[in-house]
């Protein structure tokens, strides 16, 4: 099938140029994409937890054993009533789910529609990469972690977990990429997004307004073996 | 603004610019200049990007039609569905079609320049399907009825006591000159159109061919509301958006953002592959993509000219641009304005129509000197005013009469010796005729129009006898 948009590129482009070569014109592949070498994996954690902040987002250092109170403090200064989170086994570990229920809050279920969802007050979802130079989530989508928890509800909360830590984009897409079924690939999975704070214009006047069509807040707990050695 | 232009008079329209615009103008792009700094002083490989990214684009360019043909191969597995549209009408149709098909009757809308190049909210609204703009800015200038005057901030020359003013009046509310309630009066009213949209309609900033992935670039989160709630997406890109692979793509998100508006990066990044594969998952069933050529392709046969397809979109070089800052984005008639702007229009839509765009420009090189992918806009430009006056391969000249004689005079003047010694000593005897005190302050016509905005000052020798007086001494 002749396609007329292609054919007219190539009469442009002319006869005489050289048959198609990935890396003409661009050399070997620069060193400069895996130039960010992290110093540890605590200063990794703190320029993201830093990262966050300075987006206006809030961003916490837990232990497993301290999430409970954490949920319960977000619930009752947040006025929680109805949260949708993401199936997973962390979330099952830290049995987030059963502690929301204890304070009284609505459980949707992240597969709910999208009517009913659109009123939940919190979404909790974890990340599949977090990039401590930007301060970025990296999250992916499936029938148990579904887009929506992390864009309908009011606020967003994010757990997140040392190992998701990344230096750099670059890792993170050399994973992406690499996943999804062998005979396919390089075929991504359908979505993917990068959350860096919490939604926000300054479309009027120039006036930074959080909250515009994404939640209007943004928390991020990363979870730590031993919070006292983390602090020192 | 969504109409092509058949005439863009810049000239015309710089002569009753309101002062209301040079002024937010400015407010914006001292903004985002500051912003730019920095974050590129913070990072240290930054020029080594603005390299990388230069060659991955100008490699991109020269074999686009590789990487288009495999980005339709990757999107039809991925199970979405690609349209190839030559002209701006083919595009339309194409939507038209498919809004048909699934019965639209809301289109939600995340801010496209494509979109707004072929004109696809009038042609929704004339077929009966309301396209509704959703990105805040472009939202207030919806409801304006006016165009954008800044590539980031479309919404820049309204003062809040003006968008207060148009929110009461089209929505029948009593709104606030207050900014965060103006948004979350927004933000209410746009969430109940997201639900209920049948499609939802975007553009892009990048196109991977090596996956057939789609990368969409916000702030506000209107972008993955308008690719999530509806059971449709159809997205309208231009065939220059295309990059080889997610590796090009890590240098391109690192300046993209740093180079807008001074973030490190913009807060939502979406990759979308095709439609949504789970079951119980959200977003789209059906996916679209239409690949807008709409002149690019012609455009290509220009080994100067076509630089301008490594663009971006950041719009860091109308930030910079004194003249840009002084007139605003109407001025440039299109939609997309600045220094690119004035590069992008005549090549797209033929020096005839835009043949003062070239000429909108101090040449100081600013814009080439911020510009993240290294366009050389400056000699892009006196490469266009070249074509507007003398004509090239691509284009004929468009010069009036009058002035294409006088420069091909002056052309000939400065190239022979003798006729430019001959004018240098018959100058200073004509003026003579018109110097009072040593000024001259009115010139005969066509000369006036210099000495209608300052008077000239009379020559009293050559250049070459002053000289030689001079090494005399």
């Amino acid at each position: 099938m002749t396609n007329p948009v292609i054919e007219n590129i190539r009469r442009s482009l002319g006869g005489q140029r050289p048959p198609y070569n990935p890396r003409r014109g661009l050399g070997p592949r620069p060193a400069i994409y895996e130039s960010r070498r992290p110093e540890s994996v605590d200063s990794e954690i703190e320029q993201f937890l830093d990262e966050v902040r300075k987006l206006s987002g809030v961003a916490e250092k837990l232990s497993a054993d301290s999430v409970s109170d954490a949920l319960k403090a977000l619930v009752a200064k947040n006025g929680i009533r109805k949260a949708t989170l993401w199936h997973t086994p962390l979330f099952e570990q830290l049995g987030i789910e059963n502690t929301l229920r204890s304070l009284a809050v609505d459980i949707i279920s992240p597969n709910a529609d999208k009517h009913e969802m659109a009123h939940c007050d919190l979404g909790i979802t974890e990340a599949e990469y977090i990039l401590p130079e930007t301060g970025t989530l990296v999250l992916a989508s499936s029938a148990e972690k579904p887009r929506a928890v992390s864009l309908l509800p009011r606020l967003h909360l994010a757990i997140v977990r040392p190992e998701m830590l990344r230096p750099d984009l670059h890792q993170v897409f050399a994973e992406h990429i690499g996943r999804g079924e062998a005979s396919l690939r390089p075929y991504t999975p359908d979505y993917l997004v990068f959350i860096t704070g919490p939604s926000r214009t300054a479309d009027i006047e120039l006036t930074v307004t959080l909250g515009v069509h994404g939640p209007k807040n943004l928390h991020v707990w990363i979870m730590v073996k031993n919070l006292t050695v983390a602090f020192d | 603004m969504s109409e092509t232009p058949t005439y863009i008079g810049f000239e015309a329209y710089t002569g009753h610019i309101p002062p209301s615009i040079p002024s937010a103008v400015q407010q914006a792009t001292a903004r985002f200049a500051v912003g730019r700094a920095a974050r590129v002083s913070e990072l240290p490989q930054f020029e080594q990007l603005r390299q990388i990214a230069s060659d991955i684009r100008l490699h991109t360019i020269e074999n686009m039609d590789t990487y288009l043909l495999r980005f339709e191969e990757k999107v039809t597995a991925a199970g979405g569905h690609v349209h190839w549209a030559a002209t701006a009408e083919d595009a339309r149709q194409i939507v038209l079609q498919i809004a048909r098909e699934h019965n639209v009757k809301l289109a939600v809308k995340s801010k496209s320049m494509a979109t707004e190049e072929i004109g696809l909210n009038h042609a929704l609204e004339t077929a009966g399907i309301e396209a509704l703009e959703t990105d805040l800015g472009e939202y207030i200038i919806q409801l304006a009825g006016t165009g954008p005057s800044h590539i980031i901030v479309p919404a820049i020359h309204l003062k809040k006591e003006e968008i207060a003013a148009i929110f009461s009046e089209k929505l029948g509310i009593d709104a606030p000159a207050d900014p965060i309630e103006l948004t979350r009066i927004a933000r209410e009213i746009l969430r109940e159109k997201f639900l209920n949209a049948e499609m939802g309609v975007s553009g892009a900033n990048f196109l991977i061919a090596e996956t057939g992935t789609l990368v969409m670039v916000t702030n506000e989160g209107n972008g993955r509301m308008c690719t999530t709630m509806p059971d449709l997406h159809v997205a309208v890109v231009g065939i220059d958006k295309i990059i080889p692979d997610w590796e090009s793509l890590t240098v391109f998100l690192k300046l993209l953002a740093r180079s807008a508006t001074g973030q490190k990066l913009s807060t939502y990044t979406q990759f979308i592959t095709g439609p949504r594969r789970a079951e119980g998952e959200f977003g789209p069933k059906e996916f679209h993509i239409v690949l807008l050529d709409n002149g690019r392709s012609d455009v290509l046969k220009d080994p100067i000219g076509r630089e301008v397809f490594k663009c971006i979109r950041c719009g860091a070089c109308a930030n910079v641009c004194p003249v840009y800052k002084n007139v605003g984005g109407f001025a440039y008639g299109w939609f997309i304005s600045g220094p690119i702007g004035a590069i992008f229009a005549p090549q797209m839509l033929g020096t005839p129509t835009a043949r003062e765009l070239p000429y909108a420009s101090t040449l100081c090189g600013a814009c080439a000197d911020v510009c993240p992918v290294k366009i050389p806009i400056p000699t892009i430009l006196r490469h266009l005013r070249r074509r507007v006056a003398e004509g090239d391969q691509i284009a004929a000249s468009t010069m009036p009469a009058p002035i294409a004689a006088a420069a091909k005079l002056s052309a000939l003047a400065l190239a022979q010796n003798w006729i430019y010694r001959f004018g240098a000593r018959i100058l200073p005897p004509v003026m003579a005729l018109f110097t009072r005190d040593s000024w001259i302050s009115s010139a005969p016509y066509p000369l006036n129009r210099w000495t209608k905005s300052r008077p000239l000052l009379a020559f009293t020798a050559g250049f070459r006898s002053w000289w030689k007086n001079r090494n005399a001494k």
